[in-house]
């Protein structure tokens, strides 16, 4: 018995070093600078809770709060009606199905700094493919959006990018939609329930686990977006797109604060936990998972 | 569930959704084909169209430059007169479409593409491979082998997968600049050595459905542990491997936040910092940037036909069981 333990940690040592090198000492180290004053130069110095805080007393810091959690709230719940609708219409007997899953799914393997590159032209006022869409349906110039160079427009901009990428959502309700035994729904149907009350009662309660989980993965990829506006708008103009992210990235890299940054981090934690435990909770009563 | 029938309303909002989705790749590969005239112009016209001058009795390209009267002054782009202004009446000059090649061409030579190809490609191959052996090394002593302390370490391994990276980032930044591997490719790959918790946990599912009477066999036969894992599970784990390496490839290819923390110089840089910086650098010239832009999108595509049922297996792994 004693030699398979030597075993199974022979196996895992890469994983026991890698987690305590880049994962359990860090977020340690991490805690402690939180507590510090840390130019990047010099050595940290102990200050107590002055950073965190600071960070209430940092309009910069309630400002790119609220940007990220304007940017989660509006690009994951229209992400995954979008997908949820691409997938409905996939769910069809179509000719060519494969086309469209790939055409769906494609726009999800761009990488990022080339996606961003091609929807700073998508978003130009002047000769992108949106103003110039709008155009063509004849939309009084004063209506153009100046998407990436106006303060109101560029955070709706990025809104849309996100959207492009409802594919990937799409997939996984695809996948979770043929699961569903037909029988329920010639139940339901026998029953009297009309497509809306079957979409309401069968269809969303059957692929509710694929719907919480792209829901909640949703919300820990919002709150760390940050290689969007860092390529795209650098967090501009007027701090419009400035995501919480970026603002730590920049108070790190740029400012050399350290000890702030890791506090900002401590913070993200903490929100990304508490809305994770909050979405599952409230989503307990409606999320039904098999027998 | 069975598909529903089709009708014809809900194909129709299906073609039209996925003209609309695939509109901006047409676009990018029209824009990276179009000169740098008619990428200005606010009309949408998804063909690339050149400006063309009939002069003496041959077609030349011609890129207008200013209005003189009625006569507008062009330069001549191609042919013998390459260079030279000459003032013709508007009427003279056609749209006619026109493939900008030169947008790919000088592209490439805006910045070490080739070189930054390879360090991008070194980076990939690196990290694929380490994610891979580790993995599956990780995932057998989780799945095969029977030991204490291993469902301690599953599940220390499954919480660290809720911690956003920018807790570890700062410590780790200092952790490698005291190390003196800044400006290397270290920070990129050797965690990837280490194992990938989203990977180990995939495979360790995977690994527990071979049948242990494979493995019990292989065992009275003599077999050592690491013969095993390397004789009966991993040949019967490719497809789990494939999705593995795939997903880590495109994790390598597509990172820009590691890259760009620590690497420093210009031969160091990969495909992403450099079409980041290009960015910043030539944001006017958007035929070449979109050129490069498709030229960094193209190997994602073609891995992704040429492995899609990885990909679509991958992400309902993700999706159902993650």
């Amino acid at each position: 018995m004693k030699r398979r333990t030597w075993t199974g940690l022979a196996f895992c040592s890469p994983l026991i070093l890698g987690l305590l090198a880049f994962t359990v000492l860090p977020v340690i180290a991490s805690f402690w600078f939180s507590l510090c004053n840390y130019p990047i130069l010099d050595s940290p110095r102990y200050v107590g809770a002055a950073n965190y805080v600071e960070m209430a007393h940092d309009d910069r810091f309630w400002h790119s709060v609220q940007n990220t959690f304007v940017f989660v709230l509006a690009s994951v719940p229209l992400g995954m009606i979008v997908g949820l609708g691409l997938a409905l219409l996939m769910n069809q007997r179509v000719p060519g199905i494969k086309v469209f899953r790939t055409l769906f799914f494609l726009p999800t393997v761009v990488p990022l700094v080339a996606n961003s590159v091609l929807w700073i032209r998508m978003l130009d006022p002047e000769s992108g493919l949106i103003n110039s869409f709008l155009r063509f349906l004849h939309l009084p110039e004063g209506w153009m959006p100046g998407w990436l160079s106006d303060e109101h427009w560029a955070m709706p901009g990025l809104i849309l990018m996100s959207l492009w990428g409802a594919g990937g959502g799409a997939i996984l309700y695809l996948a979770a939609l043929q699961d569903v035994p037909s029988e329920l729904f010639e139940a339901a149907e026998l029953d009297g329930a009309g497509p809306v009350q079957r979409f309401k009662n069968v269809t969303i309660p059957l692929i509710s686990p694929v719907l919480l989980f792209t829901g909640v993965m949703g919300l820990i990829g919002g709150f760390q977006e940050f290689g969007r506006a860092f390529v795209m708008t650098s967090g501009g103009p007027w701090d419009a797109t400035l995501f919480y992210c970026l603002h730590l990235f920049n108070s790190a890299f740029t400012e050399f604060r350290l000890g702030y940054a890791s506090a900002m981090a401590w913070v993200l934690f903490a929100v990304i936990l508490l809305s994770t435990i909050i979405v599952m909770r409230a989503s307990q009563k409606h999320v039904q998972y098999e027998q | 569930m069975r598909k529903r029938p089709l009708r014809i309303p809900g194909f129709l909002a299906l073609v039209v959704l996925a003209a609309l989705f695939s509109l901006p790749f047409v676009w990018q590969v029209s824009t990276s084909l179009k000169t740098e005239d008619q990428v200005g112009k606010s009309e949408m016209d998804l063909i690339p169209r050149a400006q063309m001058l009939t002069l003496n009795g041959s077609t030349v390209e011609v890129k207008p430059i200013e209005r003189k009267g009625n006569e507008q002054v062009v330069e001549i782009l191609s042919g013998p007169q390459k260079g030279a202004k000459v003032s013709v009446s508007p009427s003279g000059l056609k749209l006619k479409p026109h493939l900008e090649w030169s947008n790919y061409s000088e592209g490439f030579k805006a910045f070490p593409f080739f070189l930054m190809l390879r360090n991008t490609l070194v980076i990939c191959v690196l990290t694929v491979f380490g994610t891979a052996l580790s993995c599956s090394l990780a995932a057998y002593g989780l799945a095969c082998v029977q030991w204490k302390g291993r469902e301690v370490l599953f599940w220390t391994m499954l919480a660290t997968m809720m911690l956003p990276g920018q807790v570890t980032m700062i410590p780790l930044f200092q952790t490698f600049k005291s190390l003196g591997w800044i400006n290397t490719i270290l920070p990129l790959v050797v965690p990837a050595f280490c194992g990938n918790a989203f990977f180990i946990f995939m495979l360790r599912q995977f690994y527990r459905t071979i049948p242990s009477s494979l493995m019990e066999a292989a065992r009275i036969d003599g077999a050592s542990d690491l013969r095993i894992w390397a004789t009966v599970v991993l040949p019967l784990s490719k497809a789990a491997l494939a999705v593995v390496a795939v997903f880590s490839f495109i994790g390598a290819w597509n990172d820009f936040l590691g890259p760009l923390l620590y690497l420093m110089d210009d031969d160091k840089y990969t495909l992403a910092i450099g079409l980041a910086r290009l960015q910043g650098q030539y944001s006017s010239d958007w035929g070449r940037m979109m050129a490069m832009s498709v030229v960094m999108t193209l190997p994602l595509i073609v891995l992704f036909f040429l492995a899609q049922r990885t990909f679509i297996e991958g992400i309902k792994i993700g999706g159902v069981k993650g």
